[in-house]
């Protein structure tokens, strides 16, 4: 205990430096004006930022990108619940009661209990970071190939219970998102698999390209297929900023189960803060009184996954610092960043460097308490975001998402892909089907397929390791219980539809 | 595929009816991309001992999505769905037409005999910006060339001057 505090007295006396509260400030507010542009979600928004805090000291670089991180998040999960264009994986789950709170003109209390649940847990997990980071490597030390293929199945079986409608549809978006993250060079041999030999296709579709065609653009073409008035209901009828004390209670609940699950889910490397997002709404939308409601506006479906994502946000630097591997997109960048100011991630950097560990983790906190400073005022000025006229949004979001897409790879083959993946979504839709779980698949695909043959090549060609190794063993017994939890009911709806025969 | 697979519609005594054709045309269609997946995997190697090889997990894939969208189809055919509802064409075709027009000169492309010349990033935007505007029965002239304008500057404050991404701006004269 003593050791914990002493710990975190020695981050916050480096994070708390003026200088450090600065870089921290500037980072979370510029974070915030990027991400908050639709189609450019966190991943896109730290990668733009990241060459302007080389200049800058490690412990400060570090923490402005920590800054620019939880800034780029919170503006992801404005837009997701502006314009229902979530900028990247971890903010699906928000456009789905958030942007439907937006409609109902509820858009200034979901934006503030998003960034209330994300500070409270925040504080929460960086605790729990504090406490827990010693002992936790000993878990995560035991999980090998097999565990990781088991965790991230069970993570994609969460997608398919969330998904509306049909699980079997579900399933086949999947399968789909998997065959299409398998586009591009094999991992171990480089082949290049399934590329038509086009050239462009050899370092496979960007996640990008694929998130902004199939959420991004094809949202744009179904809402200019929608009458003038039915539009008019998303842009007016904004009353109370503020959440009422009434949101609150409703969702204090579901901020502290998001916050545990999210804090348990981000620890797991290959995990993080995608499942965990869509772990807290599915398992809110079970224990709710009022599980019909979600997807139509309940304020828990925002608070649950945004505590969530936050927490495991905090929580993934875990693995990160841990053991070195960076379990998302956006800690990959972390790494980078640190490898370029030499700094090299794994068990050595809270032994050798305990101020920048130490540090870093301080200023995870500050960095979502500057959120709440400055994005609870300026929620005013997101919501005026809703007042443009849609027939000229929709063309700024357009051009700003080719330029977005485009200045990621400078690579105009991108934004075709994108256009491509506009029109696939416009059609899934069509078909009733749900592009998440495509969209999840196809982020999860190559970390699954690299597990997945890690673990069959050690188990010697054995597939029954999944089910042999007791954690693994586990992992896959959820997953089929929540699967056969999910079927259910609709095993009972088709034989209901027989009978009526 | 398509065609197989509607023969027995109206083949012999037992008749199928499409009885929910979101359901079904959307199976068919995801068989036919497992099928053009395990056509682009199929000049890849297999296992090798306990190994998988490329093309393991490409089939083993796109194998399962041609059973999922099997039995998708087949729901199509046993229970009642609504109607697929009517494709807009207007709004997508604008909306496609910027894409590609901004994809196409912002860097300038050659497609076969066809060149298309580097515009840079100025002429694009704003280009792209009036032909998917141009999709909206909604649009005004004076309006849309305003928010053109000052989309483009705003892009261009943004990505050129505060992020200091590397575009041109303009054409090559």
């Amino acid at each position: 205990m003593t050791d914990l505090l002493a710990n975190l007295a020695l981050g916050f006396s480096v994070a708390a430096h003026p200088y450090n509260i600065g870089f921290c400030l500037l980072g979370a507010l510029v974070g915030t004006l990027v991400g908050v542009l639709p189609g450019i979600g966190t991943v896109a928004t730290v990668a733009m930022l990241l060459p302007i805090t080389f200049g800058l000291p490690p412990v400060g670089a570090l923490i402005m990108l920590a800054g620019i991180y939880y800034g780029a998040q919170y503006g992801g999960s404005t837009t997701s619940i502006l314009v229902n264009i979530p900028g990247e994986a971890t903010s699906v789950v928000t456009c789905l009661d958030g942007h439907q709170m937006a409609r109902k003109g509820r858009a200034g209390a979901a934006l503030s209990i998003a960034a209330i649940s994300s500070f409270l847990a925040g504080c929460v997990a960086t605790v729990l970071v504090a406490a827990l980071g010693v002992p936790l490597t000993s878990v995560a030390l035991l999980f090998g190939p097999a565990e990781y293929f088991s965790l991230m199945v069970l993570g994609l079986i969460f997608a398919v219970v969330l998904a509306k409608g049909s699980v079997l549809k579900a399933i086949a978006m999947i399968l789909a998102g998997l065959l299409l993250s398998m586009i591009g060079s094999d991992l171990e041999t480089g082949a290049g698999r399934m590329t038509f030999d086009i050239p462009e296709l050899s370092d496979g579709i960007g996640f990008a390209n694929v998130a902004m065609g199939v959420f991004g653009f094809a949202e744009i073409i179904r809402n200019l297929e929608l009458s003038k008035e039915s539009r008019e209901l998303v842009q007016s009828k904004i009353r109370g900023l503020m959440p009422t004390r009434q949101d609150l209670v409703d969702a204090s609940g579901a901020i502290a189960r998001g916050t545990v699950l999210g804090s348990l889910l981000g620890i797991l490397p290959g995990g993080g803060a995608v499942v965990a997002s869509f772990a807290a709404y599915t398992f809110e939308k079970r224990v709710s009184k009022h599980p019909h409601l979600f997807g139509t506006g309940v304020i828990e479906g925002v608070a649950a996954p945004e505590a969530a994502n936050n927490a495991a946000a905090q929580t993934s630097f875990i693995p990160l610092l841990t053991l070195g591997i960076p379990p998302n997109a956006v800690m990959a960048l972390m790494v980078g960043a640190m490898t370029i100011h030499g700094i090299v991630p794994g068990p050595q950097v809270m032994t050798k460097q305990p101020e920048l560990f130490w540090g870093m983790i301080a200023s995870m906190w500050l960095g979502n308490l500057m959120l709440v400073i400055i994005n609870l005022p300026l929620v005013g000025v997101w919501v005026t975001l809703l007042r443009v006229p849609y027939r000229l949004l929709f063309p700024s979001i357009i051009v700003f998402c080719c330029i977005g897409i485009y200045s990621i790879n400078n690579s105009p083959t991108d934004v075709v892909i994108a256009a491509l993946f506009g029109l696939i979504g416009y059609w899934l839709v069509k078909h009733d089907f749900e592009p998440a779980p495509l969209v999840l698949a196809f982020v999860l695909g190559p970390l699954m397929e690299e597990n997945l043959r890690r673990a069959m090549l050690i188990a010697r060609g054995d597939a029954t390791v999944f089910v042999t190794r007791p954690i693994s063993a586990g992992l896959i017994l959820l997953a089929t219980l929540l699967l056969v939890l999910a079927m259910l009911p609709m095993i009972r709806k088709r034989r209901d539809e027989v009978f009526v025969e | 595929m398509s065609k197989d697979a509607k023969a027995p519609l109206s083949a012999g005594g037992f008749r199928f009816k499409v009885r929910g054709p979101r359901e079904f045309y959307g199976g068919l269609a995801l068989i036919g991309l497992a099928i053009l997946a395990l056509f682009a995997s199929s000049n890849l190697p297999g296992q090798q001992g306990f190994a998988f090889g490329p093309g393991t997990a490409p089939r083993i894939f796109a194998s399962l999505l041609a059973v999922a969208g099997g039995l998708v189809a087949l729901t199509g055919l046993l229970a009642d769905g609504p109607k697929i509802e009517k494709y807009a064409f207007r709004g997508p075709i604008y909306v496609l037409c910027a894409i590609l027009f901004f994809a196409a000169t912002i860097r300038g492309v050659r497609i076969g005999p066809i060149t298309i010349p580097q515009l840079g990033m100025v002429p694009a935007t704003f280009m792209a910006f009036m032909i998917a505007i141009s999709g909206s029965r909604e649009m005004r002239w004076v309006e849309s060339l305003l928010a053109a304008v000052g989309m483009t500057v705003f892009c261009v404050v943004l990505f050129v001057y505060l992020l200091g991404l590397p575009f041109q701006l303009w054409p090559n004269f």
